[in-house]
């Protein structure tokens, strides 16, 4: 058999090699890349949507498997990369970032910040280019939970400035605007100026996500900000509380007016393991995030463990992810990366969407 | 994992929006219904609050009120839920979320 009939076998048996979140073959999504077959020795790339993919290693391995069994194949060489899909959107801001994802929840103290912090950083260490926008403007957290010291940003042209940087993430804060420790006392309008500021002065470079921290509730910068940013999806938090879910179901409810795609509910601070342990004690109830989410038909991306480590980690500014890869809250953290990756990857390939921003001006 | 997520199944949105004539805008909408509004229908409907109070959702726009000529000047999206309008008579405050914008379609069906 000659090498080009022997691709086009391989090909074929690729067709049987179907992406899970999309359901389709990787063939046909066009992520087959670079196939080179020489005297029976095959080498190709698998192209995915995102490095954080959950389930990359599982694609590999079955991609390896069949094509080895293809008759003819003495070798298969396959790289596993990453492209990430940029969302459509006009508005002229943020123009080089692919994905926006705005983590909200209804009500404050749910965690929301240190959901933001792991999640940006999970999707950071999985190789994507990554920046966190704290737009907590009354309670910027973020800077303290990453270790980043207050300094004012580095200024460019035209107004424009600089992110800070820290363990590979770009990150924005209202924190970096006044003096430590003393409040930002605003009202409404001025409230709006500074998301205005922080959509379109800052020199992000290319990014493939911007996770947006945003302040609890359904607000002032909610509201500018789903007007003004072209917002991927939304991640709501909520603890398992029925006080905190009643709140969290407002949020969601917030982001469903706004025609802002829901990628699902994370239950933070789930259940609490104890060091001497395994078990799961479900300190605050259970399963109502995930009832939550099936009620409005979205998904349940994960819940987090609540682990006393994940606070020190806050307090002395190395998130847990990068402090313990062992602890189960990092293992959550992770999953929660691959789950919105796919998740955005889904809207994305999703053909039926509404026309994306648009202007006219009115003829006679 | 669910298959179908709410927000996206839930309401049409609007897939392509253009001026058919001086008076009449169309709006194809992604579940594939056409609508065709007069634009003067449009004015006369606008929800902000000027033209509504916001406590009672009484109407306190008077439709004599608008200029007989009246036309849009501009349009566009805001986020992606709504249209905002800017009208010939300097009025620019309304914000017509994709769902009120279903429901002022006047054609046979939806009326």
């Amino acid at each position: 058999m000659s090498d080009q009939e022997l691709q086009v076998n391989i090909i074929a048996e690729l067709k049987t090699v179907i992406d899970p979140d999309l359901h389709k073959d990787i063939v046909s999504l066009g992520f087959v890349k670079n196939m080179e077959v020489k005297d029976g020795n095959v080498k190709f790339q698998v192209e995915l949507t995102t490095p954080a993919c959950p389930v990359k290693e599982q694609l590999k391995t079955e991609c390896e498997t069949k094509v080895s069994a293809v008759k003819g194949v003495k070798s298969v060489d396959v790289e596993m990369t990453a492209e990430v899909r940029a969302a459509e959107h006009s508005q002229p801001i943020l123009t080089n970032v692919k994905n926006i994802i705005a983590v909200a929840s209804g009500k404050g103290g749910v965690g929301k910040s240190t959901v933001s912090v792991n999640l940006a950083m999970a999707l950071q260490m999985s190789g994507a280019k990554v920046g966190l926008m704290d737009a907590d403007i009354y309670g910027p957290s973020i800077p303290k939970m990453l270790g980043i010291p207050i300094t004012p940003p580095k200024g460019g042209a035209d107004n424009k400035f600089f992110p800070h940087e820290q363990y590979g993430l770009k990150v924005v804060s209202a924190a970096f605007l006044q003096k430590e420790g003393v409040p930002l006392m605003l009202r409404g309008p001025m409230l709006g100026g500074i998301i205005q500021q922080f959509l379109q002065n800052v020199e992000w470079g290319e990014l493939d996500y911007l996770v947006i921290d945003l302040p609890p509730g359904t607000g002032d910068v909610q509201l500018t900000l789903t007007q003004r940013a072209p917002i991927s999806g939304a991640v709501v938090v909520t603890t398992p509380q029925e006080v905190s879910l009643i709140d969290a179901e407002k949020g969601v409810r917030m982001f469903e007016s706004v025609k802002v795609p829901l990628l699902g509910i994370v239950e933070n601070m789930s259940y609490f393991i104890c060091d001497g342990c395994d078990k799961k004690h479900h300190i605050f109830k259970s399963g109502g995030g995930n009832a939550l989410a099936e009620k409005f038909k979205i998904p349940f991306l994960t819940d987090i463990p609540l682990v006393s480590a994940v606070v020190e980690g806050g307090d002395k500014g190395v998130p847990i992810i990068m402090a313990d890869p062992s602890s189960p809250a990092t293992k959550a953290y992770t999953k929660l990366a691959g789950q919105v990756a796919s998740q955005l990857s889904i809207i994305h390939a999703d053909k039926d969407k509404p026309a994306s921003t648009f202007e006219l001006n009115w003829e006679g | 994992m669910p298959e179908e997520k709410s927000s996206k199944s839930a309401n049409p949105a609007p897939k392509n929006i253009k001026q058919i004539d001086p008076t009449n805008l169309g709006i194809t909408w992604t579940d594939g219904h056409e609508s065709v509004y007069k634009v003067r229908h449009l004015r006369e409907s606008c929800p902000c609050a000027n033209c509504i109070d916001e406590w009672t959702g009484v109407k306190r726009l008077d439709p004599n009120s608008i200029p007989e000529n009246i036309r849009p000047t501009k349009l566009h999206s805001v986020g992606l839920y709504a249209i905002q309008f800017s009208w010939s008579d300097g009025h620019d405050t309304g914000l017509y979320s994709h769902d009120l914008m279903r429901k002022l379609c006047q054609c046979i069906e939806c009326q």
